[in-house]
């Protein structure tokens, strides 16, 4: 570490001779590329009247810390700015704070604001009296220290994925696929009917459904429940094979590059099929993503229709389409806009409506539509994992927002805003669950069984993995948590061997051999991490599929960096018994057709 | 007496001048910058548009209760409109008393003009208080923010004093200020009225077309 008074006097020094670091001379000469006329407007504009400082969920989780405040973090780009190109921080950058980067230290401490402190949820913009909109400078900030590499390691994982796999979880193509065959087998056996598929690639549709990885790999249940809904409606639909993922990490990390190449693989898909329509499943960045920003990311005038799920599945509803029973969602739930599906998109009607179609007993939360505070999950920061303390603080806002409406369910249509909630009730210990219109949707269908009544002609259905005689160690510190397990897979026919730790968890799957091992990531002693990497290099337990059942979503990112198989499943917790079935048996069901 | 005229004319003039050039260079290079388009079609209901977001956008300042901002801070809203109207009035009065002087004579206009740019004066101080006294408002204010506010404010008190147009140096002070603050304008945050309509219009039309302007009115908690 360099003595504090000799850094800055290297960089007075640096300054005089207008020296700089590669890399912060780099950003200099992209910043005025990235600039027009609304951005410079919203950095020329500000006029520092603080009424900006009370709308960020950072200020208010945070009191007396002034670095949270909207209009501080705005300068730290805006000095910038002015040191650059506005003339009176040219001549006299003291007299408005105007200073340039020199260090990549500078463009350090400038990653801390633009990513850490900051979700871009543009709750500070639609409060400012002057049409400031900090948010969209934010991310043209990021953009530029993404450009020279600078961003949480989290954020290069996830767009190396989105660059170089196609979607920004990393899920091949043939597990894809391989899971929308299971879920689709499921579905023609639950509804007895050869058409009650999931279609791939089928041209000419009606309909292209595209989603957001999250649902391939840890969510299946909201895949399997929009496809319920497609077939009750019989449209004419189809989920493509390439361009699925309507998430966009260009829109976190600030690459306009990223983002029009993500998006423009998604509209690609849709024309090849043909398809007159391109539905988005519930995710409010991929939405905003694909709906709003795409087109202009992709330099690309659509022609054909883009709609949110939300909007189709409430077409049916009203058009009688399909058929719901509102009293089979018995509970009491409220709703969460997503920022980027309520602020960036105007989309909080539609939600409302088909959510009080779809229950009986909804709350509303105070603010709401487009005065809701952010997750505070949002902007990437779920894949930021050096900021989860921090974001979990400023989660205190929206924790005491949800407590309020004494709601037992809160209904949110974003994936991102799924994860995050789950973290602030899991983190504010709140006595509530996250769902989505999807899911209730599908649970109040009144279902048409149109299936042929033909047992003569047997259609081939593979029975769902029983798990009667399999061997499931499961492994969780929390002992609730162990009982629980045990009880869910023991009544549907498992034998059950339990280790609170991951020694104990190693010692036992040498020892027996399992069918199947879940863990849990964070334990006291051997982390799940370091268990999960020590079986997986074993030879002898090398092969045993694991279940990943944790309530950190944040180190999710970890146990996929480690160089060995990534783990066959993972749950998020909470998680309740169907989705711990769900989850067993698709990763038993994997490993049994490979 | 005729650096008084001068003051009061000429140097106005000039200063008036100077600020318009300025004003058009300033313009120039904002244009200059391409704006962003929606290439996209438009969501949200249909009630929602383009230019409703737009009008809706310039008139928020007018409806304290649009944003949560203004409407939590009600005393700082009223603050910032009657300082707003003190400045309106006090630009008025370096046209009136050269070029109108006679309306001075109406003494309710004078009473009038008098009292609201004195209650900008006392709201000019406590912005000063409340710049200096607030943490967050010191974290984000430049030496710009802060001469430009005293600027004003004393600015105020001369042109309060010089509404009667009794001349003298108090009016010559006045004169004197107004000259330089027109100058001064368009180097200091004071420009940003110049950016008010077009930071209004590009942010209203991109909400106006994603639907989410005009904002829908937000039920308060029951209890
Ligand atoms: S409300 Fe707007 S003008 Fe006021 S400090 Fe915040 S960004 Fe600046
Ligand atoms: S965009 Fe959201 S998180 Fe960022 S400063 Fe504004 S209110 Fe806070
Ligand atoms: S995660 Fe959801 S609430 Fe949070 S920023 Fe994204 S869309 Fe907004």
């Amino acid at each position: 570490m360099i003595y504090p008074g000799l850094q800055d006097r290297m960089v007075k020094n640096m300054a005089k001779n207008n020296e700089r670091s590669h890399k912060a001379q780099v950003v200099l000469e992209r910043f005025e590329k990235k600039l027009n006329r609304q951005i410079v407007g919203s950095l020329v504009a500000c006029v520092h009247c603080g009424n900006c400082t009370d709308c960020c969920h950072y200020v208010l989780a945070n009191p007396g810390d002034t670095t949270f405040a909207p209009a501080y973090k705005a300068d730290q780009i805006r000095k910038i700015f002015k040191r650059h190109f506005d003339w009176t921080g040219r001549v006299l950058p003291w007299w408005v704070k105007a200073k340039s980067v020199y260090t990549d230290e500078d463009l350090e401490n400038l990653k801390d604001i633009v990513f850490g402190k900051c979700t871009n949820c543009r709750r500070c913009s639609i409060n400012c009296p002057m049409g400031v909109d900090y948010a969209t400078f934010n991310r043209m900030a990021r953009g530029l220290l993404v450009s020279v590499g600078i961003m949480p390691e989290g954020v290069a994982v996830v767009s190396k994925d989105q660059w170089e796999i196609g979607n920004q979880m990393g899920v091949l193509k043939e597990d894809y696929i391989e899971t929308l065959e299971w879920l689709s087998e499921e579905l023609e056996m639950e509804m007895n009917d050869p058409e009650a598929v999931i279609p791939i690639d089928k041209e000419d549709v009606d309909i292209v459904y595209t989603i957001n990885p999250r649902e391939i790999k840890y969510d299946p249940r909201t895949i399997s429940d929009a496809a319920r809904i497609f077939y009750q409606a019989r449209e004419s639909w189809t989920m493509p094979s390439d361009g699925w993922d309507m998430t966009n990490f260009g829109l976190f990390s600030g690459d306009d590059d990223l983002g029009g190449a993500v998006a423009g693989r998604v509209y690609e898909a849709t024309r090849k099929l043909r398809g007159k329509k391109l539905v988005m499943s519930e995710c409010g960045h991929g939405y905003r993503s694909t709906r709003c920003e795409g087109p202009n990311w992709a330099k690309d005038d659509i022609d054909f229709e883009m709609e949110s799920s939300v909007i189709t599945m409430l077409d049916y509803v009203k058009s009688g389409r399909i058929k719901i029973d509102k009293s089979k969602n018995d509970s009491s739930y409220t709703f969460h806009d997503s920022c980027n599906n309520a602020r960036s998109c105007g989309l909080f009607d539609e939600p409302r409506e088909l959510l009080q179609l779809a229950v009986d007993d909804f709350r509303e939360m105070y603010p709401n539509r487009a005065e809701n505070y952010c997750c505070t999950g949002g902007g990437g920061a779920m894949s930021m994992s050096e900021y989860s303390a921090r974001r979990l603080k400023s989660a205190k806002v929206k924790a005491d927002q949800l407590k309020a409406t004494g709601a037992k369910y809160v209904v949110t249509s974003c994936h991102n805003c799924v994860d995050g909630l789950t973290d602030v009730i899991k983190h504010y210990k709140l006595d509530m669950q996250v769902t989505q219109l999807v899911n209730l949707v599908a649970n109040a269908l009144v279902e048409e069984r149109r299936g042929i009544p033909v047992p003569e002609i047997p259609v081939e259905v593979k029975p769902a993995v029983s798990l009667s005689g399999k061997k499931i160690l499961v492994t969780d510190d929390e002992p609730d948590f162990l009982t629980f397990l045990t009880a869910v897979l023991e009544d549907n026919g498992a034998s059950v061997l339990t280790a609170s730790n991951g020694d104990e968890a190693i010692r036992l799957a040498l020892a027996e051999k399992p069918d199947l091992i879940t863990l849990d990531l964070s334990m006291p002693g051997k982390s799940g991490i370091e268990t999960f990497e020590i079986l997986r290099k074993d030879d002898d337990t090398t092969s045993i599929p694991v279940c990943i059942i944790t309530g950190k979503p944040e180190m999710r990112r970890l146990i996929y960096e480690r160089a060995v198989i990534p783990p066959e499943g993972y749950v998020d917790k909470p998680v309740d018994e169907e989705g711990i079935l769900v989850n067993v048996r698709k990763t038993l069901e994997l490993v049994h057709k490979k | 007496m005729d650096f008084q005229h001068f003051a009061e004319h000429r140097l106005q003039e000039i200063a008036l001048l100077i600020m318009a050039i300025v004003y058009i260079l300033r313009l120039r290079w904002l244009l200059k910058f391409k704006a962003g388009k929606e290439r996209q079609p438009k969501t949200g209901l249909p009630g929602t548009t383009m230019k409703k977001g737009i009008l809706y956008s310039w008139a928020n300042i007018f409806m304290p209760w649009a944003m949560e901002s203004t409407r939590a801070r009600f005393f700082i809203y009223l603050q910032f409109a009657f300082f707003h109207v003190g400045v309106t009035l006090a630009i008025l009065l370096s046209f009136l008393i050269p070029y109108a002087p006679g309306l001075l004579e109406i003494s309710v206009l004078v009473i009038a003009f008098q009292i609201f740019i004195g209650l900008a004066c006392v709201i000019g101080i406590l912005r000063i208080l409340r710049r200096i006294s607030n943490k967050y408002m010191r974290a984000i204010s430049t030496p710009d923010d802060y001469f430009s506010l005293i600027l004003l404010t004393v600015w105020f008190f001369f042109a309060t004093l010089s509404v009667p147009n009794n001349g003298g140096t108090i009016q010559l002070i006045y004169f004197l200020l107004t000259a330089f603050f027109l100058i001064y304008v368009p180097f200091s945050k004071i420009s940003h009225y110049l950016y008010y309509p077009f930071t209004r219009y590009y942010f209203g039309k991109t909400m106006g077309y994603r639907g989410t302007y005009p904002l829908k009115h937000i039920t308060p908690p029951q209890s």
